[in-house]
């Protein structure tokens, strides 16, 4: 009898506890309905809030875009005034726009222009010879005190540093005028050096000798008079880097060749220093073409 | 069957042998030969970049080949007698040197030679990664001495590729600069897309974002062609302080390598393919500007923030 109370006792307990918990668990999820009703209807009054603010905007912007018409046509009759005052308004912008872009360009072709940074200013050297645009570089400079190159793409071989130790605080302008003019020598000696080597092949020996920078060049060319071809050498020295013409040239020729030979050595050294390489060697040419003409 | 080259190949050696025996070819010839031979596949060895500074020589110097060669074959003859020392210049400027190292006692061994290549008028020479580093000393004073400078230094610059090297050091790799003239950009790859108008791109704008912010810090061009980057972390291992006992904090001593056949190409297309944030980190994309690929980063005093420590 006791242990058939003590089972119902345990039993009835055992419902109790499980009837508890099912109250406790319908409680949690009216709770939780609650709360994510109220997070709902919290998110509809937000888009509603949202919607109102889209209307608001768009309505401000329809106005906007309207008004100017408005007004004009409060003033005038008809729409045909407005399109023509639209047109020349947008005419003159053109025009200004392409007369700054013409400036810009202008300066471009000038060989030294810039555009400011959020740091200081990028600078473009462009170079030339002989009327043909070559290579552009580029300086990005930082205005800090002192005065610095954060980037560039200057080649290695061109003495930045030094004209840079020499000018760069105290007279930016010389300082780019300077590398400019360093620059547009290199790019020109190096023209006439390629030019020669492309298109005056037929006259060039070999043993042909320069470096990066272009300042020393030593190669061997024929010199044909009425009898035979001379081999002659010619070394050019650029000891000044901020031109393109030699400070020294010498042309040899072996010992053993006739006087008026080595008088032309000495014509053709002067010719190398005061002419341009490939135009000195077209003066050969055509005088090759007219033997009479050379002295 | 296999095609057995073997004959061919002995074939082609005996007529080599017998053309330099009628020649009368010697050591000379055999080196310059083998110059060739690496100049064309200059891209089997790795190359070292090393720095001259202090130049000793005036400011035009008109470099003399002759004399260079001269003072370098003196200052290595100087210390060691049993060296093999040829020269060749090539269009580029480029001169190559080629030493084959011997002993005091022993004659240079010709396999295994050192290849230096120097620009003229630059502070940079490019030398092939020699197994033995005994020597190394003496060839940088050889350098220094031939080329009129008081200093070199090795750079943490390394690649197979020659040229990439030579882009980087003398600045002709494409760098982006603010201009008022952008060149033209090439169209690439954009073939019009005949697509649907009703398919919008969420993401139209942040891509476009990608797209001009990867444009500002790789440029347009090619990039050098690099191998590998190199961070040596020496900074300490940060995670939950509770978890570690704050007075037994060490360096985390860690190495991350980066390898591809193409570093900077992969790196560059790392943001538009989605696979990291642009812009990315400026450790990566520092390697052109400031001519390394290596690095050891270390913290930096006071912030406990890993920051770039170049020695």
């Amino acid at each position: 009898m006791a242990a058939a109370g003590n089972l119902e006792e345990g039993v009835l307990s055992r419902l109790e506890k499980l009837e508890a918990r099912a109250r406790a668990l319908a409680l949690k999820q009216e709770e939780t309905k609650q709360q994510q009703r109220e997070e709902v209807a919290r998110l509809r009054a937000r888009i509603r809030q949202l919607r109102r603010r889209r209307d608001e905007l768009k309505g401000k912007v329809s106005l906007q875009q309207a008004a100017p018409g408005r007004q004009e046509e409060a003033t005038s009759s008809g729409a045909e005034p407005v399109q023509t005052a639209r047109v020349r308004e947008r005419a003159l912008l053109q025009w200004k726009v392409e007369t700054v872009e013409a400036m810009l360009r202008v300066f471009y072709l000038t060989g030294i222009s810039g555009k400011l940074t959020e740091r200081g200013v990028c600078f473009c050297l462009s170079t030339a010879y002989g009327g043909n645009y070559l290579d552009s570089y580029y300086l990005d400079i930082v205005i800090t005190q002192p005065v610095r190159i954060h980037r560039h793409s200057v080649p290695v071989f061109i003495p930045l540093k030094r004209i840079a130790a020499k000018y760069l605080q105290t007279d930016i302008r010389c300082f780019l005028a300077t590398l400019s003019a360093h620059l547009n020598a290199y790019v020109g000696r190096k023209y006439q050096a390629d030019y020669l080597q492309k298109h005056f092949s037929a006259f060039l020996g070999g043993h042909w000798q320069k470096n990066s920078l272009y300042n020393m060049l030593a190669f061997n060319y024929d010199v044909t008079t009425e009898s035979s071809t001379f081999p002659f050498r010619v070394k050019l020295v650029y000891g000044d880097l901020d031109r393109s013409l030699p400070t020294e040239a010498s042309v040899s020729c072996k010992e053993d060749v006739p006087a008026s030979l080595l008088e032309k050595a000495a014509t053709h050294s002067s010719l190398f220093m005061h002419m341009a390489l490939h135009k000195a060697f077209d003066t050969f040419r055509k005088a090759a073409e007219m033997p009479d003409d050379m002295e | 069957r296999r095609l057995d080259m073997r004959p061919l190949k002995e074939a082609i050696a005996e007529a080599v042998v017998q053309l330099c025996q009628e020649n009368l070819a010697s050591i000379k010839e055999a080196a310059v030969l083998d110059i060739v031979y690496n100049h064309t596949f200059q891209n089997k060895r790795v190359w070292t970049v090393y720095q001259m500074t202090k130049a000793t020589g005036g400011e035009t110097d008109i470099f003399d080949f002759t004399a260079f060669k001269r003072k370098f074959k003196r200052r290595i003859q100087s210390s060691l007698i049993n060296v093999t020392i040829n020269f060749k210049e090539f269009e580029d400027n480029a001169i190559w040197i080629r030493i084959a190292w011997g002993t005091s006692y022993t004659k240079p061994n010709q396999y295994k030679a050192t290849y230096v290549v120097y620009h003229s008028q630059t502070p940079y020479a490019f030398i092939s990664k020699s197994i033995n580093r005994s020597n190394l000393p003496l060839l940088c004073q050889a350098l220094i001495v031939a080329s009129n400078y008081g200093d070199i230094r090795e750079m943490e610059l390394r690649s197979h590729c020659l040229d990439s090297l030579k882009d980087i050091v003398f600045k002709r790799y494409s760098q982006t600069f603010q201009t008022h003239h952008p060149k033209p950009l090439q169209e690439r790859n954009v073939a019009p897309e005949n697509v649907d108008p009703r398919l919008i791109q969420e993401d139209k704008s942040e891509k476009e974002r990608i797209q001009r912010v990867n444009r500002e810090v790789f440029g347009d061009g090619p990039q050098p062609k690099l191998e590998f980057a190199q961070y040596k972390l020496e900074t300490m291992f940060k995670s939950n302080p509770k978890m570690v006992n704050v007075s037994e904090r060490e360096s985390f001593r860690c190495l991350v390598k980066f390898s591809s056949p193409h570093l900077l190409e992969a790196l560059k297309s790392l943001a538009p393919a989605g696979m990291a944030d642009a812009p990315l980190s400026p450790l990566l994309t520092c390697i052109p500007h400031k001519a390394r690929n290596y690095f050891k980063i270390k913290e930096r005093k006071g912030v406990l923030a890993a920051s770039l420590v170049s020695p």
